[in-house]
């Protein structure tokens, strides 16, 4: 990204709920995960479930596979691929 | 992101440092439940309140005691073994975010002291004194001047020292109204303060947000322009409306005296550490470009001696003091207590030193609570109540960082002390690590310059304090005082609305899906 670039972007309203195509590969943070297997993440206030990704994930950076998506509610599912960061603060 | 913390399940070289575990239970269990694993940071708070707000002490040294004092009382309410508190609190200081904020600003303070001995203010002082500007414009051009010269320098309390200095009286004398001079001051370092990549809350916010400081500064410039213009139209406006006094003196010559052009070459260095800052240059090389480019310029334009850079004075009896006298660098005392190594190299760094403790033993009590389970159930709580959807996140996240420097004065201590609650807050709905940054720092750089125990606006009243003695025609009734000027620092109160408009809207709000923020290179 070029000098000019980095100072340019961002310069837009962007929405609560963004939205996912299905096969987007995502690095996102998992919120919490209520039970063994699935892991909450919230892109804004867009909601994916993440299967496969357990306790063990929450508050990692994860990479994701958007498996579903629906627009109209801005829900969906995917699937856990890899741990791919830490939260800045480890917990 | 940082993957270099250790991760559960890694060996870890030193087992007394354990970093990062899986239990869901604290790590280190408290008399009175895990809200007392908070007890440090708490009295840290309480007495940062008392010392600062109430008694109006700003001195870093009193709040390391009381971090310090906290700690140990904070020791006595740990259930069992005392160890684990006290690996903790190692843990905590060796995190990356303290080291790499501290290194960041020992050559922020090098290069900010060589621009300042250097002559810069004195070139925009000329820039002031050439464009003759009337009363009715000194304010709005006092605000960009000290904008300016904050940009470089990156320490606000620093550039309304100097502004009040040499910016003030001369406006008193054009007839510009005190309180909007001083208003102005205080805006324009809250400009530089927020947007320099050597300011030390803009290196704060970067790293405790897991960001590269060129690209924070590249991401809030938007921010920061928007409260930048509304504000300098307010100031135009204002002083229009608000007359100064009459006292017949002639500021030109007061400016004239100040008055160097050739300190305008520093625009240069400044210009060189933002470009490879915002380039994507580690934050040391490009701060030691700046430093080389400061140094030759002015030594090679007569701004600076290599004497002002570095100068060892040494003991008349020191065996090879005399002999290498003629050395630019080298002066024989006669005085005992004036044996050091001074300069603007060692004075920049260590302007840095006593927060650089301050910082690590903060960082040690935020990891007490971190692993004593409070800070969970604080951000528990505020995910609850708060923080129920990306909107309100941002509110809450613009509102707790508004909130501690509010009451805390000197504002890169709060910042720290804020820093994990908006990460893990922001984190949670994925906002990217720039607009975490940029919500945290605004509301750090503008808090901290506004009320009357803010450190800026005391660091540029104690400074104001001096001017009566300093000219026959100054009273102490032609100052402002520090309750007068709240309203009137309109690039704090701006900056922080911009952010509340931009939490509702939406305005430069980036998911890590949008961006993701490059990682502060570690050492």
């Amino acid at each position: 990204m070029s000098f000019l670039q980095k100072y340019l972007k961002g310069w837009r309203f962007r929405e609560t709920s963004p939205s996912l195509e299905v096969g987007d590969v995502v690095d996102v943070f998992v919120a919490e995960s209520n039970g063994a297997t699935e892991g909450h993440v919230y892109i804004g206030d867009t909601h994916l479930i993440v299967e496969g990704a357990g306790p063990e994930t929450v508050e990692k950076q994860v990479r994701v596979r958007v498996t579903e998506f629906d627009g109209t509610t801005s829900t969906g599912r995917g699937e856990f691929l890899e741990v791919v960061g830490e939260s800045s603060y480890t917990s | 992101m940082s993957t270099e913390n250790g991760g559960p399940g890694e060996s870890d070289p030193s087992e007394s440092f354990t970093q990062g575990t899986e239990d869901d239970e604290p790590r280190i269990s408290f008399y009175g439940g895990r809200g007392m694993s908070a007890f440090p940071i708490a009295f840290f708070i309480l007495w940062a309140v008392a010392q600062t707000a109430l008694w109006r002490i700003s001195d870093t040294g009193g709040l390391v005691v009381g971090i310090l004092l906290g700690l140990i009382f904070g020791m006595f309410f740990v259930r069992g073994s005392w160890k684990t508190y006290a690996n903790t609190i190692f843990e905590g200081m060796t995190q990356p975010v303290a080291v790499t904020a501290i290194v960041a600003w020992i050559w922020a303070g090098m290069f900010a002291e060589l621009l300042q001995d250097g002559g810069f203010v004195d070139g925009l002082v000329w820039l002031a004194d050439v464009g003759g500007i009337g009363a009715t414009l000194f304010p709005a051009a006092t605000f960009v001047l000290a904008a300016l010269f904050t940009t470089g320098i990156g320490t606000g309390y620093g550039s309304a020292i100097a502004f009040v200095t040499l910016f003030f009286p001369a406006g008193l004398l054009l007839g510009a109204n005190p309180i909007l001079l001083f208003g102005a001051i205080l805006s324009g370092s809250i400009f530089g303060d927020n947007l320099a990549p050597v300011s030390d809350t803009t290196i704060v916010s970067a790293v405790t947000q897991d960001a590269d400081i060129g690209g924070v500064v590249a991401s809030r410039f938007k921010y920061v322009i928007i409260a930048a213009i509304i504000a300098f139209g307010g100031y135009l406006v204002a002083g229009q409306f608000m007359g100064g006094l009459e006292i017949g003196g002639d500021a030109q010559e007061l400016l004239v005296a100040q008055s160097e052009p050739i300190g305008l070459i520093h625009l240069v260095s400044m210009g060189v550490v933002i470009g490879a800052a915002v380039a994507g240059r580690h934050i040391v090389e490009a701060i030691s470009w700046g430093i080389v480019v400061a140094a030759v310029s002015g030594l090679t334009l007569g701004l600076l001696s290599l004497g002002d850079i570095v100068m060892f004075n040494a003991p008349e009896d020191a065996p090879l003091a005399e002999p290498l006298e003629f050395l630019p660098i080298l002066t024989i005392v006669e005085d005992p207590d004036a044996v050091n190594v001074d300069g603007s190299l060692i004075n920049g760094a260590a302007g840095f030193f006593e927060l650089a403790i301050l910082v690590l033993l903060i960082i040690a009590a935020a990891q007490i609570m971190i692993r004593g389970g409070a800070f969970q159930a604080i951000l528990d709580w505020s995910i609850e109540n708060l923080a129920t959807n990306v909107r309100n996140a941002e509110l809450t996240m613009v509102g707790s960082a508004a909130l501690i420097n509010a009451v805390i004065t000197i504002n890169t201590a709060a910042e720290v002390a804020i820093g994990p609650y908006i990460s893990k807050i922001g984190e949670r709905f994925n906002l990217n690590g720039y607009r975490r940054a940029n919500i945290l720092d605004a509301q750090t750089a503008a808090l901290g310059y506004i009320f009357p125990w803010s450190g800026g606006v005391l660091a540029g009243f104690t400074a104001m304090q001096d001017l009566p003695g300093e000219y026959d025609w100054l009273t102490a009734d032609m100052l402002a005082t520090p309750i007068e000027v709240v309203p009137f620092v309109f690039q704090g109160w701006l900056l922080v609305a911009v952010f509340v408009v931009a939490a509702i809207t939406g305005f430069g709000r980036e998911y890590v899906i949008d961006r993701e923020s490059e990682e502060v290179a570690r050492l």
